[in-house]
């Protein structure tokens, strides 16, 4: 019979500038993560996948999946490894262990994501950042930090499509207010237009609030079958309903789209994420985007389908991105306001779809059952989609 | 000189902290672009079996899987499509104003190359400008040789820079 992959559990520690090291954070997570749903206990976690990408440079480790597991008191026997997407890497393990359960390979598997990116010298990790992209083809030029390379993708979005700076202000505050009262979020504090219209400039013409910050966190969730996690819960089950991960490029000179602005590998990703959920566009009621710039946000709703390509700008600045609008996204406050501790970021978005799916979320949108997790990673390289339901795929 | 906090580190040369590729034959079989590039020439490899030119340069085909490839010559102008100027908070190792470019040379797989562009006033580039090819050295790769002792071998890398009209 056939296996169907849920997420049962998922916490996150608090994240923002942390005084621990990395694997205090990775305690931290797991514990939440279990605490989410506390009938289950660590010998019963056959698995661990760790996503982490900045332990090598900023914590001088790397083989981190045996470390994590020993930290956190767990003996996999099934499978401990790590994986390294950037951005993406907590997605990537969920998606890995999805995969792992529903072959029988594994019945249990936590996938924790997390990264200590505060060095003990600031420079080190704005140094560091050369490596996020291709290090010896764009690194090189000093396109690692990602304000530049967002700046020109906003430049573009404005110049073909017509968006404004008041649109991309409209992004930030959406999430700031989701995050005001998030007690894990990096930026607890609300935010007005006027606010985010006036900040200090980073990269024209991205401002202060259109950047997310630089985080130290880490989240955990527990990916099983359908059948293992009625043992544990009685909450609504959260199916993994399809996913797909796109690669078209590493160095930016092979852009897949027409300009910066035109992401056809979210569109091919959307597609066939869609298409394996056996859901169209207009199906998902809640998204966690990857809002690592508002105009990243502004770029996705559209490739996402949300709304026709280039009306981006409106849709955000319309309120349709919140609650109560057609696609309320990233509502636990996305990577702007929550942080983004690359490795951690996949798991927390998905640990807020499920709760969204089960009506316990903190900002709940009525009635969700289907809802999406999208990450970028690197210079805009690749794209990984999820999609959640509260029914399996039949 | 020793690096703060880790005398052990003195006069030693840690490749993982070096922002510029190791250029250098022994560690990189691209060497070639980098040779080139110190005679003037921006290159990268072409397939002699079906033709594809792939940017960055490569040493197997990424079409046909052929071993089978050239250097060849990529224009040494372009026009600036887009740009962003950094004045502050400029990263280490960078040089205020830090300007970035997607430039057209006219040719794929140039069509958007994204790059520095360096000699050029913060305020003064514009969209549509001329830029051209410009080449600077950058610190030598000190290379352990056993008993024969440490080499440096030289490293040049390029950016561009605007066409003085």
């Amino acid at each position: 019979m056939a296996r169907n992959a849920v997420i049962l559990a998922g916490g996150q520690c608090k994240w923002g500038v942390r005084e621990a090291h990395l694997v205090d954070l990775f305690q931290e997570a797991a514990k939440a993560c279990l605490d989410d749903v506390p009938t289950l206990k660590p010998k019963d976690i056959d698995g661990l996948i760790v996503a982490t990408s900045y332990a090598g440079r900023c914590s001088f480790q790397v083989n981190t999946a045996p470390v994590v597991a020993e930290r956190c008191g767990l003996k996999p026997t099934s499978i401990c490894t790590r994986c390294d997407t950037l951005c993406a890497g907590g997605s990537t393990g969920i998606i890995l262990a999805m995969g792992l359960v529903m072959s029988g390979a594994a019945d249990i598997v936590m996938v924790a994501g997390g990264e200590k990116l505060y060095t003990p010298q600031k420079w080190e990790i704005f140094y560091s950042e050369l490596a996020s992209v291709d290090h010896d083809w764009d690194g090189v030029h000093g396109m690692g930090l990602p304000p530049p390379f967002f700046s020109l993708t906003a430049q573009e979005h404005m110049m073909h499509y017509g968006s404004k700076k008041e649109d991309l202000a409209a992004v930030s505050v959406a999430n700031y207010n989701y995050a005001a009262t998030n007690p894990f979020a990096q930026m607890q504090k609300t935010l007005t237009i006027e606010e985010a219209m006036s900040a200090p400039i980073v990269v024209p013409p991205l401002t202060l609030y259109d950047c997310c910050p630089i985080t130290d966190g880490a989240a955990a969730c527990i990916i099983t079958t359908d059948e293992i996690a009625r043992q544990y819960s009685d909450r609504p089950l959260v199916y993994l309903r399809g996913t797909a991960q796109v690669c078209l490029n590493s160095v930016s000179a092979n852009f897949p789209g027409v300009h910066l602005a035109d992401w056809k590998h979210t569109r091919i990703a959307a597609e066939k994420a869609y298409k394996r959920a056996k859901v169209s566009a207009s199906d998902i009621k809640v998204a966690q985007t990857h809002d690592c710039f508002t105009i990243s946000e502004v770029i996705e709703v559209e490739e996402l389908g949300f709304c026709k390509k280039g009306e981006g700008g409106d849709f955000c600045s319309s309120k349709q991105i919140e609650i109560g609008g057609k696609v309320p996204v990233n509502t636990d406050g996305g990577l702007l306001a929550v942080g983004h501790p690359f490795g951690a970021t996949g798991i927390r978005q998905g640990t807020e779809i499920m709760k969204q799916l089960q009506g316990r979320a903190r900002h709940q949108v009525k009635d969700a059952d289907i809802g999406l997790t999208h990450n970028l990673s690197g210079a805009n390289a690749e794209h990984t989609i999820l999609v959640y339901g509260r029914d399996p795929v039949k | 000189m020793a690096v703060l906090g880790i005398p052990i580190l003195e006069d030693l040369y840690p490749s993982t902290m070096d922002m510029w590729p190791l250029e250098a034959k022994e560690f990189n079989r691209v060497w070639p672009f980098y040779e080139n590039l110190k005679q003037g020439r921006l290159t990268t490899t072409k397939c002699k079996d079906c033709g594809f030119v792939a940017y960055p340069p490569r040493v197997i085909c990424p079409e046909c899987y052929s071993e089978n490839l050239e250097y060849i010559d990529l224009p040494k102008t372009g026009k600036v499509i887009i740009f962003t100027e950094e004045v502050k908070g400029v990263p280490l190792g960078f040089q205020s104003p830090l300007i970035h470019a997607v430039i057209d040379l006219g040719v794929d797989p140039a069509r958007r190359l994204l790059t520095k562009i360096i000699n050029c006033p913060a305020g003064s580039l514009n969209r549509g400008d001329e830029v051209q090819l410009a080449i600077f050295d950058v610190p030598a790769l000190p290379i352990d040789k056993g008993k024969l002792g440490t080499i440096m071998s030289e490293r040049v890398f390029f950016a561009f820079e605007p066409v003085k009209k």
